[in-house]
């Protein structure tokens, strides 16, 4: 590990100078670069090099040992404290603050965001529900999870396996068109209740992982479709991914690099269950070598046919 | 964002262990991914923190839930009361006037 000059030189935090150093010949006697071909072996010497370096002087090491600063001896980055981030709003560990008759007025002036925070586990959830006349029943906390999905999990559907803090795992469906942001509520997975009153829940919060192969625009997506120069030319029936698979798409004579084609209803499952579109971007890719026979004939055809794509405004076709 | 080796070596004075305790007591609960779990800036800073308080208060782990529930609270508070007050410094001072009639109101109703 780069980062650890201890374990570069495969000694203890509370090894003494001599074993230090001992350790470091060691090395440098195995490991050195002109006694020793193998990559691996220099990447062993660079690191024990700077370890030692680090190490071997009494007042460097005491203050990496401090934490000042770092195995490349480079003074720490200034600490973020704790509050940099839980004052701000979407502190995902923050319990519901709760100020009664005036939740309206907070929510009106702070926005769905901070009324809508539910309890945040921990122990905010002490004015549960449910409690009515026999005050001893009180529902469980609900817990709180953020949960990372890749696009086409959330876009497709699906099963993803959550581990909760006591370890015991649990399979979530992910409905598909599942957005950033979204919450799923598991009834009953949150905290035990206490007397008559049942288990809180277990909300997850949905982040969707982008993707570079979909982009997304609102329930629409954009792919790229990489086609070769011919079939940019002559047209072709090419295979493109959609989220229910792959579909035979046709690419018309004379398409473009950035030219789009629309397959309606391809896209994400809006919130009224209609999908969007998805469009197929083509991308013109030439051979990975550029053989002369394909130099010398486009020398030929440009003798009579040269066009300027620059020339109009759109940079489309002459 | 973090694996958990990452966060490891970023955070010297955390073990294996401690952080399985820490993850169980739900005092961190890192994002869930495919690929394992996931730490946040938030939640490095939060263990850090969480060790600090252990070490210097001796708690055990529903000591340090409350307590870390705790600053939650003041500091979110305390972020919200900052936006409250700069909203009421852009305000004119006859809207601070009236504000500070009823803030006094309150707060002897509060103290009866």
């Amino acid at each position: 590990m780069a980062n650890d000059p201890y374990a570069a030189l495969g000694v203890a935090k509370t090894a003494s100078e001599a074993e230090i150093k001992k350790a470091y010949r060691r090395i440098a006697k195995a490991d050195h670069p002109d006694l020793n071909d193998d990559p691996a072996a220099h990447e062993r010497f660079k690191a024990a090099s700077a370890a030692y370096d680090l190490l071997k002087d009494p007042d460097q090491r005491a203050r990496f040992d401090r934490g000042e600063i770092d195995a490349q001896g480079q003074e720490r980055p200034q600490r973020r404290y704790y509050r940099d981030f839980s004052e701000g709003p979407g502190n995902p560990y923050r319990p519901e603050a709760n100020y009664g008759d005036f939740s309206d007025v907070f929510a009106d002036l702070f926005g769905e965001g901070g009324a809508r925070r539910t309890r945040a586990g921990g122990f905010g959830g002490f004015g549960g529900t449910g409690g009515g006349a026999r005050s001893f029943d009180v529902r469980g906390q609900d817990h709180r999870y953020t949960l990372e999905v890749d696009f086409l999990t959330a876009a497709r559907g699906g099963t993803t396996r959550i581990t909760l803090p006591d370890g015991h795992s649990l399979d979530v469906q992910i409905p598909a068109g599942t957005r950033d942001g979204q919450t799923i509520r598991l009834r009953g997975k949150g905290g035990p209740g206490m007397g008559e009153g049942g288990p809180g829940d277990a909300l997850l919060a949905i982040t969707v992982a982008d993707d570079p192969d979909w982009r997304r625009d609102g329930d629409d997506i954009t792919t790229v479709l990489p086609i070769t120069l011919d079939e940019a030319v002559l047209g072709a029936k090419v295979e493109a991914q959609t989220l229910d698979g792959p579909v035979k798409l046709t690419v018309p004579r004379g398409a473009s690099s950035g030219q789009k084609l629309r397959l309606r209803g391809r896209g994400l499952t809006g919130p009224g269950g209609v999908r969007g579109d998805q469009h197929v971007e083509l991308r013109i890719v030439l051979p990975p070598r550029i053989d002369d026979e394909l130099a010398a004939f486009l020398e030929r055809w440009r003798e009579n046919h040269a066009y300027d794509p620059r020339g109009t405004r759109r940079g489309g076709k002459p | 964002m973090m694996t958990r080796n990452e966060l490891l070596a970023a955070l010297p004075g955390l073990t294996d262990a401690a952080l399985d305790a820490l993850t169980r007591a739900g005092i961190v609960r890192p994002v869930q991914s495919e690929a394992g779990p996931r730490f946040r800036p938030i939640d490095v800073a939060r263990l850090t923190l969480a060790m600090e308080l252990e070490d210097a208060y001796d708690l055990d782990a529903d000591a340090l839930a409350l307590v870390l529930s705790l600053i939650d609270q003041v500091h979110g508070l305390r972020g919200e009361m900052r936006a409250m007050l700069s909203a009421v410094a852009a305000e004119p001072p006859e809207t601070r006037a009236r504000m500070r009639e009823i803030i006094t109101m309150t707060r002897l109703t509060l103290r009866g």
